[in-house]
């Protein structure tokens, strides 16, 4: 036993010791404070960074139905066989994991006897990229592959059957530029990316009202977040947010009447080797809904779902016809004579023009220096007002013209809608243009003649209008002053179908014009139709009191280098006259004539909006 | 009857202190299950049940190093320290490297880590020492210097493992015990400064990890996804464990392995505990070690003697060291080096040498002077 030392209480040192150890302590509380209490927002954003990632869940796009709820577009499911990259076991190295993740493919390749779709950029881009959400390898499979798929299913590692939504529009090319199509969005620029890291793109809507209105019908995207582990492997679901569906649109189109429109529009009786180029509107002169919006030739809206091969996609964007083009609101036109009613009730107004004033047609006209003929260069005698309206004499117009002179025209032009987008709801459809004599020397560097009037009081000149603009001069002339803007969008409502939205029906202007003058004009028209002798006789329905007039405006076509003198056929119309339902254009880029190629198409779409029996197949003798 | 002598001695133990440390050990136990835990399908690693047998031997060690007289336990320095010294040059011949130091004595499937019982053995060499030497002597170089010497020599050969952690270790407890043993506090703060100035010499003597983990505390974000990588991950864990956590089994940031697997049930349990228990966990922690560690001054203060002064004060040197160093590791506040939180961190030798250091302070505290 060791003798103890007698030993002295309170080691002085200890306490320096004790109170060296509170600080230490002090300090370590004060530490684990600050990092665990007044940091902690600052470690919770940082925890999130590293460990949470959020998935965007595309919505299901809305449906779009026409005004008696046919659908014109929905979705279908598309059947993709995708690849979990993070489910393919604990992988340490990228090569390997993208290695196993090939081997995988290629296997599951040869049990389905599909080619190997995706390449090694791809797969490795997405074990990159977007590690936690599945891989598609083959989109959009016949239903016998899914078949053989799900049959083997537990054999194939780390693969899912995927169902995804996939634009379809179940009439095909049936109002495609309308419609338009949709597309894979690009990488969403208003959504920060951090947000949705694994970004899963959208359908955008990318033309026609599926652009216009992709906002009611995209929906709101849902979203996952989802806990991964620091090798970016998906460890479980945080939550989940589900993506609500797009809006449903209804249009004012009438699917039966667009039909009717398109299928008339192939029947016009076109020059020997030419191809069909041409539009057709109808409108409600009520309000100024469109009942049909055609234009030809078309293309399938469904070809731009994901799967469609790039050939085809970009032998539609550079076809010859250019099907995507639009013609009934994207081009515009020379009107022709189907401009005559907007000149006859310039003259009205002007006081120039009385319905007995007469002219004696000869076939052409001398103005100044040159000769300016008429179509028929027979000449039709001595005609009056209606009967050049009948007629369609070129001559009485000219005289006429020269008279009112191009003031008037221009303003009354301007009244009806031409040389100015038509408001139209859904997209901008071109302005064309109304010469002036200020308009020509600012962009021509010219001055206004005398024959530019006369050219103009038959609708040549420089004159430019779209078949939607001059479908709207009919409309106005059908309900007797009225323009209003023209509209697609009838309403939106909520998949449970509570209305978000009804398109209002706007008065755009009242024509200035005394009613009994705009009543005069209606009458030419009717007669232009009604009569035997009227260009537009072919335009004529049995038991249909319609009115209307033609067109057929030359048009020097550049081509290759050369010049070609085409014809713009068109008509003009209303029906039923004494209380008009439809007022339409027809258009045919390449024709014979308006009374000859663009009246049977107008003839044809009222028997059948109007349920007559149609049994014209137009054509006969060229008839302006 | 020795018998009753030893269960009258048991009752008179310090209750607080063993009330503190079993606590510590249930929580040790708990939260090496959460460090383990993967989820609820997710195979469970064994590591807790042997934590469990470790501390059941631990216990009986405690309990017989109490009550075995601590001056008749002295009176063996010389033993210990040989016996000590022998098991660190056995390890740098036959000892299994693991993280890249030659730490470990394997028999079979187990090993221990010699350098922990080496500290153990250094706290009573170093009190031994300095009770034999009388108050004269302890105010003269001579004694500081065979002092230095004493802990030098399992030092250096700690640092050859090399465990740069462990032989830290030894240099508190020496200047504590010298300290509490009246040193000269002049002749200490010149020791200090030499240690000072040679330190540029000892960094190149460091190999690049190690240097790399000394320095990455300063800048975790220099290197994140290497050394840096277990200090920002630990602080995430700890940060988002705000005032009360994220609940037990529920520490994210442990389960989804941010937190380094293989090191988090040792190095790295008072992350899981701040992270699952938040700051009121974190203060809980600290604060058993306060009630041990100030139990531990308040026995070196009634210690019968010098020697059980010394003793005391050269296991509360050790303690302190340990949870200071581990616990600052986890929120940057010091070099993450591989010291174990004492009781908490999983580790067989370890808490065999955490509770044979209470066991000296029991037995000091038992056998104290009572009038």
């Amino acid at each position: 036993m060791i003798i103890s030392a007698p030993f002295r209480d309170h080691n002085p040192r200890l306490a320096v010791l004790a109170v060296a150890m509170l600080a230490g302590f002090g300090l370590l509380l004060f530490a684990l404070f600050r990092v665990q209490v007044l940091h902690a927002d600052r470690y919770g954003s940082r925890e999130t960074a590293q460990s949470l990632r959020r998935i965007r869940l595309p919505s299901a796009r809305g449906e779009i139905v026409d005004r008696a709820g046919v659908v014109l577009a929905n979705n279908r499911p598309s059947y993709d066989i995708a690849i979990s990259l993070d489910q393919l076991g604990r992988i340490s190295k990228r090569q390997d994991a993208v290695r196993i993740a090939e081997a995988n493919i290629f296997s599951i390749s040869r049990v389905l006897n599909l080619p190997v779709a995706v390449s090694d950029r791809d797969v490795r881009n997405h074990y990159e990229r977007r590690r936690p959400i599945p891989m598609p390898l083959w989109k959009d499979l016949r239903t016998d592959i899914v078949a053989a798929f799900v049959e083997r299913a537990g054999t194939l590692p780390g693969t899912d059957l995927i169902v995804t939504p996939v634009r379809q529009y179940p009439h095909g090319t049936l109002a495609a530029h309308a419609l338009g199509f949709c597309g894979k969005a690009e990488q969403s620029p208003d959504d920060d990316e951090e947000t949705f890291y694994y970004y899963q793109a959208d359908t955008l809507g990318k033309q026609g009202v599926e652009r216009a209105f992709d906002a009611d019908l995209r929906g709101a995207p849902g979203g996952r977040t989802i806990r991964v582990n620091p090798a970016g492997m998906r460890v479980g679901n945080v939550g989940d947010k589900p993506a609500e569906r797009g809006n449903r649109l209804v249009l004012t189109l009438d699917s039966r009447i667009q039909k009717i429109a398109e299928r008339a529009l192939t029947h016009a009786p076109l020059p020997a080797g030419k191809e069909l180029r041409g539009a057709a509107v109808v409108l409600d002169p009520r309000n100024g809904e469109i009942l049909a919006l055609a234009s030809l030739p078309a293309f399938d809206p469904n070809l731009f779902n994901p799967g469609t091969p790039a050939a085809t996609i970009n032998a539609l964007l550079q076809g010859t016809a250019h099907p995507m083009l639009n013609r009934a609101i994207g081009a515009a036109y020379a009107p022709g004579s189907i401009f005559k009613p907007v000149t006859l009730l310039a003259g009205l107004e002007a006081g120039t023009v009385q319905m007995s004033d007469h002219a004696d047609c000869t076939g052409g006209q001398q103005i100044g220096n040159r000769r300016f003929g008429c179509w028929n260069t027979r000449g039709h005698g001595r005609v009056d007002a209606f009967m050049a309206m009948m007629q369609s004499c070129d001559v009485w117009y000219y005289q006429e013209g020269m008279q009112m002179g191009v003031d008037w025209i221009a303003r009354v032009a301007t009244e009806f809608g031409l040389g100015r987008p038509t408001g139209l709801d859904y997209a901008r459809d071109k302005a064309g243009l109304v010469p002036t004599p200020d308009w020509k020397r600012t962009t021509q560097g010219e001055r206004w003649w005398d024959g530019d009037t006369a050219q103009l009081s038959i609708g040549q000149s420089f004159l430019l209008a779209s078949p939607l603009q001059m479908a709207n001069v009919a409309a106005t002339l059908a309900n007797g002053g009225q323009r209003y803007r023209p509209f697609i969008a009838q309403r939106i409502e909520t998949p449970d179908g509570q209305v978000v939205h009804q398109t209002p029906t706007a008065v755009l202007n009242r024509l200035s014009a005394k009613p009994q003058n705009v009543a005069l004009v209606r009458q030419t028209m009717l007669q232009a139709v009604e009569s035997s002798q009227g260009t537009g006789h072919h335009a004529g329905v049995p038991g249909l009191r319609v009115a209307g007039k033609t067109g057929t405006a030359e048009f020097d076509l550049r081509e290759d280098g050369r010049t070609r003198r085409i014809n713009r056929a068109w008509f003009i119309g209303f029906a039923p006259y004494d209380n008009p339902a439809i007022a339409m254009a027809v258009l045919i880029e390449d024709g014979v004539s308006g009374g000859h190629t663009a009246a049977p198409v107008a003839g044809e779409i009222m028997a059948g909006i109007f349920k007559r029996p149609w049994t014209k197949t137009g054509g006969g003798a060229y008839a302006d | 009857m020795p018998i009753k002598r030893y269960l009258d001695q048991l009752k008179r133990m310090h209750g607080l202190l063993t009330f503190a440390m079993v606590v510590l050990i249930v929580g040790s136990v708990a939260f090496i299950y959460s460090a383990s835990y993967r989820g609820p399908d997710a195979p469970m690693p064994s590591l807790y049940k042997w934590q469990v047998v470790w501390f059941s031997l631990g216990l009986a060690l405690y309990l017989v190093v109490a009550l075995v007289d601590y001056r008749l336990v002295c009176q063996w320095a010389a033993v210990w320290y040989a016996l000590a010294i022998g098991l660190l040059l056995l390890v740098l011949l036959v000892g299994k490297s693991v993280h890249g130091s030659k730490s470990w004595l394997g028999f079979g499937g187990f090993g221990i880590q010699p350098a922990e019982f080496a500290k153990l053995a250094a706290i009573t060499a170093l009190s031994y020492y300095l009770f034999h030497r009388t108050q004269q002597q302890r105010r003269q170089w001579a004694t500081l210097l065979g002092a230095m010497a004493l802990v030098g020599l399992p030092v250096l050969l700690i640092l050859a493992q090399p465990d740069l952690g462990s032989a830290m270790v030894l240099l508190p407890i020496c200047f504590g015990l010298l300290f509490v043993a009246g040193v000269k506090v002049k002749h200490l703060i010149v020791v200090a400064l030499i240690g000072l100035a040679l330190l540029p010499v000892a960094w190149w003597q460091l190999k690049p990890y190690q240097k790399a983990r000394l320095t990455n505390f300063l800048h975790p974000e220099r290197d994140p996804i290497n050394t840096g990588w277990n200090l920002n991950q630990s602080l995430i864990a700890v940060g988002t464990g705000g005032w009360t956590g994220k609940g037990y089994l529920q520490g994210t940031q442990n389960q989804l392995g941010y937190m380094p697997r293989p090191v988090t049930p040792s190095d790295f349990l008072f992350t899981v505990i701040a992270e699952e228990k938040g700051f009121v966990g974190s203060v809980c922690v600290v604060g058993l070690y306060v009630v041990i560690l100030f139990s531990g001054l308040r026995i070196a203060a009634e210690a019968r003697d010098r020697l059980g002064m010394l003793l005391a004060t050269g296991v509360v040197a050790m303690l302190f060291f340990h949870v200071f160093i581990n616990v600052g590791m986890t929120i940057g506040l010091m070099p993450i080096t591989g010291l174990p939180l004492p009781l908490l961190s999983y580790g067989g030798s370890f808490v065999l040498a955490s509770m044979t250091a209470l066991g000296l302070l029991q037995n000091v505290w038992i056998h104290r002077r009572v009038y």
